[in-house]
């Protein structure tokens, strides 16, 4: 009993921690402005009444429905680009590349960890030539440059848990290389995909320097870029219409994880335990 | 100018005169044509700034401005009448002030861009990437008269005579102060004495003083303008590094007993918007930063935006010298496609500028100060009807006598600009303030520093 109590506690004070800025973001998204803004006011309750102003703000005011129709289209595009790189790559390095595999899925890894802040000047220039300039295909583009690394690192690690007999069996039955992979392995590793899907999908959603660099205009701006450059004019913070910016996106992002919660922890931990 | 946009979408008539110097031109340019001199088609030709002949495309980068209703203007008034009378299809991208270098160094580095790229401090480090825009600037004084001096210093390289950039205007930097709060203490930030004097009993009330030492704009502005009040200069009027000096480390030795006495660790986490979140949440009671600080609390009717006063920088042992808080410059890339129209643009905004100050609440003054003078500038100061009356005058004696250029006494130049754009001044300070260095290893520290930077671009004739 008072060993469920000890967990119960640190669990409950680690949900308050981090349900915090669920809460605070929640209710400043329905504050009135100068409630937000009065020092007297108590911040964690509502002194003038709730209002919806922030969102219709939101919807009336800004390119805010637009940039949500961009970042589902850039997430979507990468996500799908990453699945079809990230999945071959992931199953060649684990089966196909004997022992180089781990020291290529290393390498692999490594160019997933060379900062954007670097790669924006070159990239910059890719972009021009390209004539990609304040086009959403170029975070189409550049996008895969980190989740495809990382991906596929992370599916190689997954595949290995896979015992090769499933596949050799399928093989003696008579399939090819490609149906044991679609009829077993891939069937097999949906954890690992749904991880795949969901990291990319997240990573596109807050990605930022990119997205300032290579976009210039409101309406092409995906949610990451817009709420901080249309919703911060100079020193004056927009606080509710941010929050309810935020909010939005936010609500279905942690629902699909809570959804596959266990698969995305299987996924991530696929290739710890062999 | 004939054909300006005012703002009611008019456009007077072509004179008699207008249309034969056109006719005249286009006769000569049917004659060069076939020789393939193209660029006497162009900007250089003698038919500089007449417009309508202008067609194609202008964009223009600039920043999301503090006061809202600058970009209404400018995008719903100016450039849209301006791009009605010379045929030119404008498009205007805001971006965040902390985003424009990284995005000047993207356009540089991809040697595409925006037509027009507006910094907020003059931009020496891009002079070779940049037309000489000497020309923009005789247009403008032939219509409005000089260029200000401020503006000369913070855009001309005398050592290679080239204008590296067009200021448009300058944006004061006055102190700006709770005066129900220094009122009851029986104090007022006149000198830099009676800040420290005050600072403790402010803090001691639970509103410190909200001065930066942080690696962003306002305090690199707020921590040089007070080292001047000391005596203290990165450069002199020769523009040699002179930061290794008695009065940088006196500046030192001051702002980190200011810290210590009164203010909070906030400030060296501060970005570029802080100081004004600081005074709008209450707990601020003096700021440097100009006048968006009281803009915000006006417009939000925060319950002690009355009280909001604004003066001139304190004196220091040295005197009352402040910096512009923000320095417009537009530059022209080399490598922009529609070169003629982007000279045009900024001539004839320049020349109008008095819209624009107007526009932006008197946030902008214009760098040349014949566009609308600081009279009549005061006049509009002394109409605004928010409490107390007339407390914006102040700012054309501020932008008149009390406001410098970085790098002041001598040129705004590439080396300035590199340590301004790395935070070098603020950093010295917060090394101070936080304890660890002493204030002489400090300056001796910013002068190894510095010196490199100003050797490499002495190197490259730059300065």
């Amino acid at each position: 009993m008072r060993e469920k109590a000890a967990t119960y506690l640190i669990v409950g004070a680690f949900a308050i921690v981090l349900a915090f800025p669920f809460y605070w973001m929640g209710m400043t998204a329905f504050k009135q402005t100068l409630d937000l803004f009065n020092p007297a006011n108590l911040p964690f309750s509502f002194n003038p009444a709730p209002t919806l102003s922030n969102f219709g703000n939101l919807f009336h005011s800004t390119n805010y429905p637009r940039w949500l129709e961009n970042t589902a289209f850039v997430g979507v595009a990468v996500v799908l680009i990453t699945l079809v790189l990230s999945l071959p790559a992931g199953y060649a390095l684990a089966r196909l590349s004997g022992r180089v595999g781990g020291s290529l899925g290393v390498g692999i890894f490594l160019t997933y960890l060379v900062p954007p802040t670097l790669l924006f000047l070159p990239l910059s220039r890719v972009i021009s030539q390209l004539g990609l300039q304040d086009s959403l295909y170029s975070l189409i583009l550049v996008y895969p440059s980190f989740t495809v690394p990382f991906s596929t690192w992370l599916m190689m690690g997954f595949f290995k848990t896979i015992p090769p007999e499933l596949e050799d069996a399928a093989l003696i039955d008579g399939c090819s290389r490609f149906a044991a992979l679609r009829r077993i392995v891939f069937p097999i590793s949906v954890p690992g995909i749904l991880t795949v899907v969901i990291f990319t999908f997240s990573l596109c959603v807050n990605e930022f320097v990119y997205v300032t660099t290579f976009i210039s205009s409101s309406d092409h701006r995906t949610l990451s870029a817009g709420v901080p450059t249309d919703l911060i004019r100079g020193d004056l913070f927009q606080w509710g219409s941010i929050a309810a910016a935020v909010l939005i996106p936010s609500i279905p992002l942690a629902l699909l994880y809570n959804v596959f919660l266990n698969r995305f922890i299987a996924g991530f931990t696929g290739g710890a335990f062999r | 100018m004939a054909d300006q946009p005012d703002g009611t979408g008019k456009v007077t008539g072509l004179t008699r005169r207008e249309l034969l110097r056109r006719a005249g031109v286009g006769a000569a340019a049917v004659g060069v044509a076939g020789s393939g001199a193209s660029k006497a088609f162009g900007f250089a030709g003698p038919h500089k700034f007449t417009g309508r002949w202008l067609k194609g495309d202008l964009s223009i980068l600039q920043w999301v401005h503090f006061v809202p209703d600058y970009d209404t203007w400018f995008n719903n008034t100016w450039v849209t009448t301006w791009g009605q009378q010379n045929d030119v299809q404008v498009s205007v991208d805001h971006i965040a002030n902390t985003q424009l270098d990284a995005r000047a160094a993207s356009e540089v580095a991809a040697q595409s861009g925006h037509d027009l790229f507006q910094f907020l401090a003059p931009p020496a480090i891009y002079e070779d990437q940049v037309i000489n825009h000497a020309s923009i600037v005789h247009e403008v004084e032939r219509k409005v008269g000089k260029m200000g001096n401020l503006a000369k210093l913070s855009t001309y390289n005398p050592r290679t005579k080239k204008y590296f950039a067009l200021s448009d205007n300058y944006v004061p930097d006055p102190v700006i102060w709770r005066h129900d709060l220094w009122y009851g203490l029986g104090e007022a930030p006149t000198t830099w004495a009676h800040v420290l004097k005050a600072a403790p009993k402010l803090k001691a009330i639970g509103h410190p003083i909200g001065i930066g030492m942080s690696n962003e704009l306002d305090s690199n502005m707020a921590n040089i303008a007070m080292m001047m009040c000391f005596g203290s200069f990165i450069q002199n009027a020769d523009n040699q590094l002179t930061i290794n000096s008695k009065q940088t480390v006196d500046a030192l030795k001051f702002m980190a007993s200011l810290y210590q006495q009164g203010e909070t660790d906030e400030i060296f986490g501060w970005n570029p918007a802080s100081n004004n979140q600081f005074l709008y949440s209450g707990k601020g009671s003096m700021i440097l930063n100009a006048i968006s600080a009281t803009r915000t609390p006006e417009d939000l009717h925060l319950p002690f935006s009355d009280n909001l006063f604004i003066w001139p920088i304190p004196k220091g042992p040295h005197g009352r010298l402040g910096l512009e808080h923000v320095m417009g410059c537009y530059v022209v890339w080399k490598f922009a496609k529609n070169i003629p129209a982007a000279e045009k643009f900024l001539a004839d905004l320049c020349i109008n500028y008095r819209q624009a100050t107007t526009a932006s609440k008197l946030y902008n003054f214009p760098s040349f100060p014949g566009a609308f003078p600081f009279k009549q500038i005061y006049k509009a100061a002394a109409a605004d009807t928010h409490k107390p009356h007339g407390k914006y005058t102040v700012l054309t004696k501020i932008a008149e006598k009390y406001t410098h250029n970085v790098g002041y006494p001598g040129f705004s130049n590439a080396a300035i600009n590199e340590l301004f754009t790395t935070y070098l001044i603020p950093q010295m300070f917060a090394q101070v303030a936080q304890g660890k260095m002493s204030a002489s290893d400090a300056a001796r520290a910013a002068q190894s520093a510095m010196k490199p930077i100003f050797a490499k671009w002495k190197a490259k004739k730059k300065i």
